[in-house]
């Protein structure tokens, strides 16, 4: 095991991968000699060279559009869109073509791209960089859709991603890159998709979260039990499509409570998906209703004052989990 | 179209209220919600707002009248409009069992008495055993102040998906509790409040033993619904006062006839047992003596013409007592087959208030577990119960001489409100009859 922030976890993963499989190549903007907008990739270019360290033009749907026939030549692309916002533009190749083609053709190809991606807000980039859109590929049937907290599952799913045969968007949180963590080293080692992860036993109410959420949930579960004497159960899904929902349930039958938070807009977003798929499993369990905690209504504003109110965090955690938990007047 | 104003079921277990007062009178009109009527049931007295608006063209209960619920109390409609003689339904009468459900319609109330209220809340256990059904729960318009519905508010009850499902399971009544969330909802932790409280308010006495509560060794049992009902219906029979009278039976012929019986039961057939004839013998005889088959109804004693004998059951969750119906005029293999659907329905947690109601006697057999002979609590409002105990081979005197004969001890106690003691020992005397001589029953 080593220590490693979650930034180190991702390039690791794509080493390994690299190293173990001449067809794995790693493309997008900047991220070869430049090591991406975000760092992930520096040296990466050193070891393996650019023929499978590619710079790319300004086009997201060429970079996806590339991987895709790539993918379907016999490659396992991943490629890198710098911030999630920018995932509009490569729509087509991504929900059109990736996600469809392994069904379209019975099956004759398969569609093995990783497309990683990060996004978040609370860095002042301004309402075109810092938008949480996880919702709009969780509705795609052909997509796998990976969101991850951990370091050490950063490694090991992104590893299971890319050696998927499916399209997997891999969205990685701004929030976790510096967040540090005991790493595995051995590089046969891989994660599985689509299975949960309880990162706090809690006794009291559920809290499912994503992307930079579960270390927002991580202290306001300190302050809650600290101030409240409330147990907060904490459940990282990790991969979103496919949904570990027995986890969830699991959770839920035991707590007979349920706040989903995520960072992305709150109406419409994923967090109602899963609270519909709790009151239909569960009902009979809860003893309050489902809540979601979310952003706001809004762009994510520029202003830190305003992008602070819109954004939501720890004390939005608390006060949902306070208000299920009956603690509040 | 006019309509009927009809006597709503105001809480669990209430069969039948008393007008108190009318607070309008033929002729008046009248807001549809505007208190229209006072009535008094066991527990509480409400204020029942009418049901529609309009005019009061017919009053049909006067104040004073005891009616059953779903009875047609009034009619509201148009001014001249024409309405039924009677209540133009099937309205049972006073007294009566079986009352048609008016939950459907149950019209919103106010309580009037608080501090009758509060007594109700306290001991509004279920009156059935264990058996409400979770359709029942929620039909109840809630008589607990603190979830007193707003003047034109949904008499709804709230309360969490979690709440509703262990009220259902505990078979406790929602409407009963008071609910500590937001907007009065009732919440997992007001029934485990509710739990407490309702064991300390059942069993005042317990107070003496608290002092054990927590010591080490010694294990807290919450009541259920059931155990608190059997508690409160055991303490009232107690106090009805009851005598004893014991016999033995020979039961040489009894067996003899089981052990033919046996011979002719076809696979697939229930086998009888003693009991079966026993519930037979019992059945017949109380056919011949009336005056047994009998319920102390305060003001009156009913005489009931058909036997519906009940048999104690012992079940995980305690103690019930379902009913055979018409035992008199069924074979002792028809009885063996309803008894074992009732007890199969019993030990799966099956039965339903039709299967309790309506016994006429009741019948407690331990001789199965090896009880030479007890006396059983009464069941009311029944005039009597009987106690069975074991057949055991015995020597007993016959022409002088001492033969081994299957003997068993059977004890009857009678509600001595009810009838006096030579009509239970003739009664008694007639049973033993019917089991040393089962042709005797023909």
């Amino acid at each position: 095991m080593a220590q490693m922030t979650y930034r180190e976890a991702v390039k690791t993963a794509m080493a390994e991968e690299l190293r173990r499989d001449q067809r794995v190549l790693f493309m997008g903007e900047d991220i070869a000699d430049m090591g991406g907008s975000q760092g992930v990739s520096k040296g990466m270019l050193a070891e393996f060279g650019p023929g499978r360290i590619r710079n790319t033009p300004i086009s997201e749907e060429g970079i996806v559009g590339a991987a895709v026939g790539a993918a379907m030549s016999g490659l396992r692309p991943i490629v890198e869109i710098m911030y999630m916002d920018f995932t509009s533009m490569a729509m087509d190749p991504i929900v059109g073509q990736a996600a469809k083609w392994r069904y379209m053709t019975g099956g004759q190809v398969t569609i093995p791209v990783t497309i990683r991606t990060q996004g978040g807000a609370g860095w002042q980039s301004g309402s075109q960089h810092a938008s949480m859109l996880e919702s709009w590929f969780t509705h795609i049937p052909g997509l796998k859709v990976v969101m991850t907290s951990q370091p050490d599952d950063a490694r090991l799913l992104l590893k299971a991603a890319i050696r998927d045969e499916n399209p997997v968007l891999f969205i990685e949180h701004r929030d976790c890159y510096p967040r540090k963590g005991e790493v595995g080293e051995d590089p046969e080692e891989v994660g599985e998709l689509g299975v949960g992860r309880k990162l706090r036993e809690g006794t009291d109410c559920t809290i499912v979260c994503w992307g930079g959420m579960p270390w927002a949930a991580l202290e306001a579960a300190e302050q809650l039990e600290a101030e409240d004497g409330i147990s907060l159960e904490i459940i990282d899904p990790r991969t979103l499509q496919p949904f570990d929902l027995g986890i969830v349930l699991e959770s839920v039958r035991k707590t007979n409570r349920c706040v989903i938070a995520h960072e992305a807009v709150t109406f419409g977003g994923f967090g109602a998906e899963i609270a519909a798929l709790v009151q239909e499993h569960a009902f009979d369990h809860l003893d309050a209703p489902v809540l979601r905690v979310g952003e706001k209504w809004a762009p994510v504003p520029f202003a830190p004052v305003l992008e602070d109110y819109v954004v939501p965090g720890k004390a939005e955690i608390i006060e949902a989990v306070r208000s299920v938990a009956y603690a509040t007047a | 179209m006019a309509t009927q104003v009809k006597l709503p079921r105001l809480g669990q277990g209430m069969d039948e209220g008393k007008v108190l007062q009318w607070l309008k009178g033929e002729g008046d009109t009248i807001e549809k919600g505007d208190e229209l009527y006072e009535v008094e049931t066991e527990k509480v007295n409400v204020e029942v707002e009418a049901p529609a608006g309009g005019t009061i063209l017919k009053v049909l209960v006067d104040a004073g009248q005891t009616v059953a619920i779903g009875t047609t109390l009034a009619w509201i409609g148009e001014p001249g409009e024409d309405v039924p003689a009677g209540g133009g339904d099937d309205a049972a009468s006073a007294g009566s069992n079986t009352a048609k459900d008016p939950a459907s319609d149950s019209t919103p109330t106010k309580v009037k008495s608080e501090p009758v209220a509060a007594a109700a809340r306290a001991e509004s256990a279920p009156a059935k055993p264990a058996q409400a059904t979770p359709a029942e729960a929620p039909a109840a318009p809630a008589p607990a102040p603190a979830a007193a519905p707003q003047p034109g508010a949904s008499d709804r009850v709230k309360a969490s998906p979690l709440a509703r499902r262990m009220a259902s399971e505990r078979g406790i009544d929602l409407a009963t509790l008071s609910g500590s969330g937001p907007d009065g909802r009732i919440v997992a932790r007001d029934l485990e409040t509710a739990a407490q409280a309702g064991a300390a308010a059942a069993a005042p006495t317990a107070a003496s033993s608290s002092s054990y509560e927590g010591q080490a060794g010694v294990e807290r049992v919450e009541l259920t619904s059931m155990r608190r009902t059997i508690a409160r219906r055991l303490g009232e029979a107690w106090t009805a006062p009851s005598f004893i009278l014991n016999r033995a039976v020979d039961m040489s012929a009894a067996n003899e006839l089981r052990a033919r019986m046996l011979k002719t039961v076809k696979e697939g057939d229930v086998r009888p047992t003693v009991s079966d004839i026993l519930t037979k013998a019992a059945a017949v005889a109380l056919r011949k003596h009336r005056e047994m088959n009998a319920h102390w109804a305060e003001d009156a004693i009913l005489r009931f013409e058909a036997a519906h004998v009940g048999l104690a059951v012992a079940t995980d969750a305690g103690l019930v007592v379902p009913v055979i119906r018409d035992a008199h005029a069924k074979t002792v293999k028809e009885i063996a087959a309803d008894r074992k659907v009732l007890v199969d329905k019993a030990r799966n947690g099956k039965l339903t208030p039709m299967d309790f109601e309506g016994g006429t006697f009741s019948i407690s057999n331990l001789g199965m577990m090896g009880i030479d002979s007890f006396t059983a609590v009464l069941n009311p409002p029944q005039a009597g119960i009987l106690a069975v105990g074991a057949t055991v081979d015995t020597p007993v005197v016959i022409d002088r001489r001492v033969e081994i004969r299957p003997m068993m001890t059977i004890s009857l106690t009678c509600d001595h409100r009810t009838v006096d003691g030579a009509v239970g020992a003739r009664f008694l005397q007639t049973l033993v009859e019917h089991l040393e001589d089962p042709t005797s029953m023909l």
